[in-house]
């Protein structure tokens, strides 16, 4: 009788702990959705080394695919970072299909891929003067 | 301007655009942008969640294939592949045309 009150007790006061937890957490959401959408934590300076293999048609205005089809290449200064990476990561799974890209991306850690995408997303020189 | 000068100013101007920026109408683009595209890339093009491209100011031909490619499904995005299925061939033109036209936060970098 008393450890079967006891036990009864315990489970009233665990679940009441945990219901009045309950309508706390639609709050405390956002605040750990947060660090998620945040930039990836990638070094700038380390990303400019691994641009080697950008550059060569990322950095030339107006520079255009060859190959298997003929378009502009996207600018990416100023580019969201997260975008970025998805991308690449997309290239590197060959969920996208452009073969330079795709082989680009191979030779890209995840790592790597965070730092391109902070030296990349950094405010064009554009945006910065107009400040 | 005397017409021939006019017609090899066209011909310059029609090799140095792509053919679909060249048949596109900006306001046409910018009436479909509000309806389908804001909402996410912003009515300048410049995203602020960070998870989602910027377009201001990018290439149109760029944009152009990226919207007929989330269409063909040749690039697959759940999200994209509902937004581009309705737009016609006229549409892609027009809303790239736009976002293209857009003060650029974009830049060639290296």
């Amino acid at each position: 009788m008393t450890t079967r009150t006891i036990c009864a007790l315990t489970l009233a006061i665990a679940a009441s702990a945990a219901f009045a937890q309950a309508p706390a957490q639609p709050a405390a959401q956002p605040a750990a959705a947060a660090p998620a959408a945040a930039a990836p934590a990638g070094d700038p300076a380390k990303g400019r080394a691994k641009t080697q293999m950008c550059e060569g048609c990322h950095g030339i205005p107006g520079w255009r695919t060859a190959f298997p089809e003929v378009y502009s290449v996207p600018k990416l200064g100023g580019q969201n970072p997260n975008y970025i990476v998805a991308a690449l990561k997309e290239y590197r799974a060959g969920e996208r299909t452009h073969p330079s890209m795709r082989a680009v991306a191979s030779n890209l850690s995840d790592e790597d891929m965070a730092n391109v995408a902070a030296y990349y997303s950094q405010p064009s020189m554009k945006t910065a003067s107009q400040k | 301007m005397n017409p021939s000068l006019l017609r090899s100013f066209v011909v310059v101007l029609a090799l140095g655009c792509s053919v679909t920026a060249l048949a596109a109408d900006v306001s046409a683009g910018a009436a479909k942008v509000k309806q389908i595209c804001q909402a996410c890339h912003g009515l300048d093009g410049n995203a602020t969640i960070p998870d989602y491209p910027k377009l201001g100011g990018q290439y149109p031909d760029y944009i152009a294939k990226a919207l007929r490619d989330y269409k063909s499904g040749a690039r697959k995005n759940p999200i994209m592949a509902g937004m581009a299925a309705p737009l016609t061939d006229a549409d892609i033109a027009n809303v790239a045309a736009y976002y293209a036209s857009q003060p650029a936060v974009l830049d060639s970098r290296y």
